[in-house]
This record gives C-alpha cells, sequence and structure tokens, in this order.
C-alpha cells in the first residue's frame, strides 16, 4: 500500500517538476541572465554585468510609451466588460438550451486564424470597405469614416481579438449564480439594483478580473493589431519588445522589459489575491 | 544559478562542424514572397533534392534564428548587404567557391565587389530593390521629386511609409542633406523634427503590403520598395514611380551559405539552378525586384546607372541604432 | 415583450460583431480576382486550386499533427499535475505553483526565442517535435489552471469516502476524481487547441528546416497578399468545426432534456 502510495505521488508530482525546470524555469533563467547583459555593436552579447537595461526602461520615451500603451489596453479591457456583462445577465434568462449553443458559438472564431480574421477586418473598415460604402450609400453619411489607421482600428482589433477570454470566464461566473438565492432575495422583498448589487456583482467580480487580466495583459503585446489595423503609427510595449529582438538587436533591452512585465503581471496578481480572489481562477474557463 | 549561466556560456561558445548530411535535401531560408513555389518544384523534380523551404521577413529575424540554431541545421540563406557585413563579423557564413557555379558568368558585374564584400568571397548578388516614392497622378498634380515635397499640408492622411526605421529615419536623414547612414547625435535630432512634420500626412507604415494602400485608392503617396510600386502600377497605370533627387535606400539581398553547412554541394546546385537563365527571368516576372543578372535584366542601363549612382545601402551602425530605435518610439 | 427584444438584439449584435470578419471571409473565398483586396466577381477555382497546392496542404496536415499531439499530451500532463499539486506536498510546490502562470503572460517572441535557446544547448534537432515541444510548453499552464478550478474540497471528501471503503488509488482516480473534474479538462483542452492552430511567432523559431505549419505558411504570404485558397481552405475548416460544435451542442441539448425529465 505505502509503495503504491509513493509511486502514485511519483507520477502526479515527477511530470510537473520536470515540465517546469526545463520548459519555464530555464527559458526564463536564459532571459533574466540575457537582461543584465550588454549588447555589442554586432548586436552580440557581451557577458559582463549591467543594469543600465533595466535604467533605460525608465527613459522618458519609453515611460511615455507605457503609459499610451496601458491606456489602450485599459480602454479594450473596459469595453470587453461592458460587452460581457450584459451578455451574460441576458444569457441567464435564456434556456439551458440557449446558454450551451452560444457559450459554444463564442469559441467558434478562435479556430481560424487571427491573421486572416484581421484582414477580414480591413476589408470592412477600410475607407472604401464594406461599412463605409454601406454607410454612404444608405445616406447616412456623406464622406468616409475613419475607422482604421488609427486609434479606433487598434480598439476593434483588440476588443474583437480579446473579447471571448473576457466573455467565457464573465459568462462562466454569471451562470453560475444559484437562482434560489436571487429569488429569496426577491421573497424578502429585495429591489433589482439591491439584488444586484449584493447577489450577482459580488459573486461575479472574480470572474470579471479574471478576464481583464486574460484581456489586459495581451492588449499591451499583440504587436500584429498595432501594425494592421493600427496602421503602424502607434506603438505599444509589444512592438517594442519586437523591435529589440528583430530591428534594434537590443536583445538584453528586450528582455529587460520582458522580465518588466513579468513583475507587472506578478503584482497585478498580488492585488488580484488581496481583493480576495482566488488565484486558481485565473486562466481558467 | 551560477552553475548554470556558465553551462550557458559555456555550451553556446563549443562548436565544430559535424559530417556531411547522408539525405539528399537542402535547407534554405529565404524572404517570403522571394522565390515562386513553382520553381521550387521544379528544381526537386529536376534533381531529386528536397529543399526544406523557411522564409522569414527581416534580416534580424534571420540573424536570430541563424545564432541560436545548432550549427548545420540551415545551409542556403539569403541576408542583405549589412547583414552580410554583420554575418561575416561573426563568421557566420562560408566563403563561397566561384568555380562550384557553372553560370556565375551571367551575373552582372555592376553587382559584384560591393562595399560589405569586397571581392565577392562571402556572397553573391541575388536580387535587389530601392526605396521609391510612388505617386497617384490621378488625384495627384503636383511635382514631386523630393521628400521635402511630401511635407505640403495639402497631403494630410495621404501618405503610407515602409514600417522600417532604418528607410524612414534615413529617409529624414537624406532630406535634411545629410548621409542616410548619420549617427550624428544632432543630425538624427533634425531627423526627428522633420519626421514629426511629416507625420501629420502619413496615414500608415507598412512593410508587409503598401502597395494596398495604392491600390484601393486609400492614400495616393508612397515611400515603398518599387518591387512593391511597379505591382501597384499594375494594377493602376497612373501611379508614377519617382527616384527622390535628395538619394534614395538600395537593397542587395544575396545568396550566402551557412558556416557548417551540411549540404554545401546541394546548396550549390540550388544557387546555379537559381542562376539560370530561363529560371531568373521568372522570379522577376513574378516578383519585380531588380534582376541582377545579365540575361534577365529588367531596368535600363540608363536607369540602373542611375539607381546605383544616386543610392545608398544601409550600413550596420553597431550600438548607434538605439539612437534610431528611440527617434522612432517617439514619432509613434 | 419590447424589453426580451432589446435582450435578443443584444445576444444578436454580438454575434455579428464576432462573426463579421468570418463572414467577409468566406465571402471573399468566392472571389475571382487573386489579389484580397476588390471584389471582381464569383468562382469556385480557389476551391479547386486548393487541393493542388501541396505546400498549403502539407501545412495544414502539419498544423492538426501538431494541434492534436501537443493537445493530448499537455492534457494528460496538465490534469496529472494539476491533481498532483492540489494533493501532495512536496519539494518546490510553492515556486511551480508561481512560475507556471509565467508562459501565459511572457511576451510570444521571447519565449520563442528562449525556447529555442534551450533546445539549441540540448542539442535538440530542430524540426515538428520542436514545434510540438513548444506548444505544450505553453499549453500545459492553461490546463492546469482550468483544470484546478473544477477541483473542490468536495472532490477530496468524496475521495476519502472512497478510499475508506477500499478503493485503490488508481480506481479512486478514475471513477471519482476524473469525471468531476471532466469540464475543466475538456475547457483546458479546447484552449490548447486553439492556441496551438493559431500560433505563429514560437512556431517560427522553433521550428526545424521544412516544418511548415499553416499559420507559418499564411505569414510567409503577407508581403504578396493572402492568396483566396487560403480563404477557402479556413472556410473549410470553419464549417467543418461549425458542424462538430453543432452537433456536439444537440448531444448536450438532448443530455439536458433527459436530465430534466
Amino acid at each position: 500500500m505505502k509503495k503504491e502510495q509513493s509511486m502514485f505521488k511519483f507520477i502526479f508530482t515527477f511530470p510537473v517538476l520536470v515540465y517546469t525546470f526545463i520548459l519555464i524555469l530555464l527559458p526564463l533563467l536564459y532571459i533574466l541572465f540575457l537582461s543584465f547583459c550588454k549588447s555589442d555593436s554586432y548586436g552580440g552579447i557581451i557577458y559582463t554585468f549591467t543594469l543600465s537595461n533595466y535604467l533605460n526602461i525608465f527613459d522618458i520615451t519609453y515611460i511615455k510609451m507605457f503609459i499610451k500603451s496601458s491606456l489602450i489596453a485599459i480602454l479594450a479591457t473596459f469595453i470587453c466588460i461592458l460587452i460581457s456583462y450584459p451578455f451574460a445577465l441576458v444569457l441567464r434568462t435564456k434556456s439551458k438550451h440557449i446558454q450551451n449553443l452560444c457559450t459554444k458559438l463564442i469559441m467558434v472564431p478562435f479556430l481560424t486564424n487571427s491573421l486572416i480574421r484581421t484582414y477580414g477586418w480591413i476589408i470592412l473598415l477600410r475607407k472604401n470597405g464594406i461599412i463605409n460604402t454601406a454607410l454612404i450609400n444608405s445616406g447616412i453619411i456623406y464622406t468616409p469614416l475613419s475607422l482604421m489607421y488609427n486609434r479606433i482600428g487598434i480598439i476593434i482589433g483588440m476588443v474583437y481579438t480579446l473579447l471571448p477570454f473576457m466573455l467565457l470566464p464573465v459568462c462562466s461566473s454569471v451562470l453560475e449564480i444559484d437562482n434560489n438565492i436571487i429569488e429569496a432575495a426577491k421573497d424578502l422583498g429585495a429591489s433589482k439594483i439591491q439584488v444586484f448589487k449584493n447577489i450577482i456583482l459580488p459573486q461575479t467580480l472574480s470572474g470579471v478580473f479574471n478576464g481583464s487580466l486574460m484581456v489586459f495583459m495581451p492588449a499591451i503585446g499583440y504587436f500584429f493589431i498595432t501594425d494592421i489595423l493600427g496602421g503602424g503609427k502607434i506603438m505599444i510595449i509589444g512592438n517594442l519588445i519586437k523591435n529589440q529582438f528583430l530591428t534594434a538587436r537590443n536583445w538584453p533591452f528586450g528582455s529587460a522589459i520582458a522580465i518588466f512585465l513579468i513583475i507587472i503581471t506578478i503584482i497585478l496578481i498580488k492585488i488580484y489575491k488581496r481583493l480576495g480572489g482566488k488565484m486558481d481562477d485565473l486562466g481558467g474557463f | 544559478m551560477k552553475k548554470i549561466i556558465v553551462l550557458l556560456i559555456v555550451l553556446f561558445i563549443i562548436c565544430g562542424c559535424s559530417n556531411e548530411n547522408v539525405k539528399n535535401e537542402v535547407n534554405v531560408l529565404n524572404w517570403s514572397s522571394y522565390i515562386p513555389y513553382s520553381i521550387i518544384d521544379d528544381f526537386e523534380r529536376e534533381t531529386g533534392i528536397k529543399v526544406n523551404y523557411g522564409t522569414y521577413s527581416s534580416n534580424e529575424e534571420l540573424l536570430a534564428k541563424i545564432s541560436s540554431s545548432n550549427e548545420g541545421v540551415y545551409d542556403l540563406i539569403f541576408p542583405s548587404d549589412y547583414m552580410i557585413d554583420l554575418m561575416i563579423g561573426k563568421d557566420m557564413i562560408e566563403k563561397i567557391d566561384i568555380k562550384e557555379l557553372e553560370n556565375f558568368k551571367n551575373i552582372n558585374p555592376m553587382f559584384l565587389n560591393q562595399d560589405f564584400d569586397k571581392n565577392n568571397e562571402y556572397s553573391l548578388p541575388f536580387l535587389a530593390a530601392t526605396s521609391v516614392i510612388a505617386v497617384n497622378r490621378n488625384n495627384i498634380k503636383d511635382e514631386i521629386n523630393s521628400y521635402n515635397d511630401l511635407l505640403n499640408s495639402k497631403y494630410k492622411n495621404n501618405i503610407v511609409l515602409i514600417d522600417d526605421q532604418r528607410i524612414i529615419v534615413g529617409m529624414s536623414l537624406l532630406a535634411n542633406n545629410y548621409d542616410m547612414n548619420d549617427i550624428d547625435k544632432n543630425h538624427i535630432e533634425e531627423g526627428k523634427k522633420w519626421l514629426l512634420k511629416l507625420n501629420n500626412n502619413v496615414k500608415a507604415f507598412d512593410s508587409d503590403s503598401p502597395k494596398t494602400f495604392l491600390i484601393t485608392n486609400e492614400v495616393d503617396i508612397g515611400v515603398i520598395w518599387n518591387a512593391e510600386a511597379i505591382i501597384a502600377k499594375n494594377y493602376n497605370k497612373n501611379i508614377e514611380i519617382v527616384y527622390p533627387k535628395d538619394g534614395f535606400a538600395l537593397s542587395l539581398d544575396n545568396y550566402a551559405i551557412v558556416k557548417c553547412s551540411r549540404n554545401k554541394k546541394n546548396a550549390y546546385k540550388f544557387i546555379d539552378y537559381l542562376l539560370r537563365e530561363d529560371i531568373n527571368k521568372k522570379i522577376t516576372e513574378e516578383y519585380p525586384y531588380i534582376n541582377t543578372t545579365i540575361s534577365g535584366i529588367n531596368m535600363k542601363t540608363e536607369e540602373l546607372l542611375n539607381v546605383l549612382k544616386n543610392s545608398t545601402y544601409v550600413k550596420n551602425i553597431g550600438s548607434s541604432i538605439s539612437l534610431y530605435d528611440k527617434v522612432w518610439a517617439q514619432i509613434k | 415583450m419590447k424589453n426580451n427584444f432589446f435582450k435578443n438584439l443584444l445576444l444578436i449584435l454580438v454575434f455579428i460583431f464576432l462573426f463579421l470578419p468570418i463572414i467577409v471571409l468566406i465571402i471573399y473565398s468566392f472571389n475571382s480576382s487573386q489579389m484580397n483586396i476588390l471584389f471582381e466577381g464569383f468562382t469556385l477555382k480557389w476551391y479547386k486550386e486548393l487541393f493542388n497546392n501541396t505546400d498549403l496542404i502539407e501545412s495544414f496536415i502539419n498544423t492538426f499533427l501538431v494541434a492534436i499531439s501537443s493537445t493530448a499530451i499537455s492534457t494528460i500532463i496538465g490534469t496529472i499535475s494539476a491533481y498532483g499539486l492540489y494533493k501532495y506536498d512536496f519539494p518546490f510546490k510553492k515556486i511551480i505553483n508561481g512560475l507556471i502562470y509565467i508562459p501565459i503572460v511572457i511576451p510570444e517572441i521571447v519565449l520563442g526565442i528562449s525556447l529555442l535557446s534551450v533546445y539549441t544547448l540540448m542539442k535538440l534537432e530542430l524540426s515538428l517535435m520542436t514545434i510540438i515541444l513548444s506548444h505544450i510548453a505553453f499549453s500545459i499552464p492553461f490546463v492546469i489552471v482550468s483544470v484546478r478550478t473544477t477541483l473542490t474540497k468536495e472532490t477530496i471528501t468524496y475521495e476519502e469516502a472512497a478510499r475508506d471503503l477500499g478503493a485503490s488509488n488508481y480506481r479512486v482516480f478514475k471513477d471519482i476524481v476524473l469525471p468531476t473534474i471532466m469540464p475543466g479538462v475538456i475547457s483546458g483542452a479546447t484552449l490548447a487547441f486553439t492556441l496551438s492552430l493559431d500560433d505563429v511567432v514560437i512556431s517560427y523559431f522553433t521550428a526545424g528546416p521544412g516544418s511548415n505549419t499553416l499559420p507559418l505558411y499564411i505569414y510567409s504570404m503577407i508581403k504578396t497578399g493572402i492568396t483566396p485558397d487560403v480563404n477557402a481552405l479556413t472556410s473549410i475548416i470553419l464549417i467543418i468545426t461549425f458542424i462538430i460544435l453543432l452537433s456536439l451542442v444537440i448531444i448536450q441539448s438532448r443530455k439536458i432534456r433527459k436530465e430534466a425529465i
């Protein structure tokens, strides 16, 4: 019995140990190591210790960009919440069949190539694209709207690409609320607002935060959206990191920004925990 | 921790070429959209050599991939001018033996013995491209022959630029009568101010397919690669291609064999095949870059001479690139 | 009534938003123009052409090979690990709990380059295998995290009860634990699968010569423009997944109905 126990324990713990050390820790150490190195004029790496990469992050140019990038990501996250929350509340009132169908349908766009989807948006949003043509032909507007190659395009692209990451956790947390509790509250004379404030909101907050993190983190990193729908006119942190690796040949600086991002994430997760969120909800749909 | 780092360093330094590959194949990394897939299929059928073909979209992507891979993973690559210089410096590419190439004589001597590889010891020219101004004459009637003409406030939101910091910051330097590879802080600062002025007129930066902007009438002016401009012109005859009088960038992509290549013979065979008269012609018919062979020449000699005289290569500027990088972050 | 109308409108609008670009893409797969720019006329030729494009078909097969094997492996390891992390105490457990979130938040390009360096360090030959390994690397955290949400205190209670009644470890895991965490396993697997299907950056760096996947193939086309046969292929994939999902929904609906009775 004892032997079997310990073998069981071994089977259930050994793979994750191996995985974490080889495929997470080793790459991470490599980046951490790079972030303290210097880059030579040929884009190679000089193995001497320096903190200059981290100090470089706090250059006013980059700070400005971090703020701009964060604002775009916050706006995208906020719009995702504004769409997902009412969507989930409405879905709650529907039958189980429809709930089931809708949560599955959300996944369908996910299964196509994101690059191709983004190209679909170009065809829609261009100056003489489908949306502008339709609006002009129906007499609603006279001159085409600028729907892309600006912030609007980036926000549309971000919200579109990341919406499922918000919809799924928010829906699952809203749909999980026990109807009996709400009925009981109503029976005791609670108003609609009170029900929302005291029952629905607290129970769904973790879903919303969970979704927010899953939207926010990619939204500062998804450089292909700013490149394609933003017309490359606005840089986000993702573009900056990509540039360090693939244009400026400054891997140490790129690594330092990546480590900086990881630290920010850890801080966000700490805040989330302090707000009473369960760690395990993150990323789990 | 320390041990791991030491181990990392040691393993990165250790190298040494292993033996020839037994499989009849060649591993090629090339720019995306540069050789029609049909040509590769024909080569495979003709020679029985399997071509494992991969693509990249910037020189630095190539550098990252080669420098982080094991030795001998790749055989044939197509780096541009300054990357050849850099790769020679880092001992990443082999010397080329022209005796292996029957069709060497087909190479246009105008493209040989360039600064980055004086005697073509390590590289041979494949295709070239220049940055040009493309103007849709249906909508723009003004005279445009220099970068400063683009500052006209009439062209608000009407310009597309290549999304490449060296070309665009280089353009701002040329517009201010400096060298395209200038690394003087003050000159670059002037360039930045110029770019901030131009920024109002810029609709987008795009290095993937800026021609689309011109074809769909999204914009009327573009600073783009000449091949892109030619394709756009095929769609719209009224697109004019202008070589700016302040100078422009020339990019020459080259055949190069990776150090420790395990399929050298096959790599030579593939180069030789691409240098063949009929094959070379086919490539530039599909992708209208500047052909660098004698038989496939697709530009009038006069025009070619003008291009070679007034253009500048992007050069490796070492750590000064961080200056360009910062300007880039500021204008975006 | 009016209220209901607005509620339905909201649902419909969200779905229109989600599906709009995909509908455009399907329409453009019938476009006679070579370039994905203007719609010039109806044709079916791209669907025919698709089957002659061996590179495209090969990359398509590679993509599914990678997606299926990496999903299978990462789901198994992820599920086992989630249970192990939940149930047992072992060295480095705290560190592992923190580290597994890193692949979720780290920029892809950084993960791609660092994984490539690790493979080079281990002298692994780059091939489809290294792509699969990398996809496993970034999928496992998603599986672990989504399985964990379904592991609750009740699972442990049932487990102990079963063990008291003399069930073996194996039986306990198979008959008690697995059924309760199944929804988490399935959603983790779905996530892993979709992430693998769409990955460009990490695949780019960890791919060996000649091991092209569909996203890499598409990425290599963006300069000349994505040809309509890619649209055609995507449309076919979409319709197949749509049918699979729909039949899943119908099966589940029947189940729900039965349970209701």
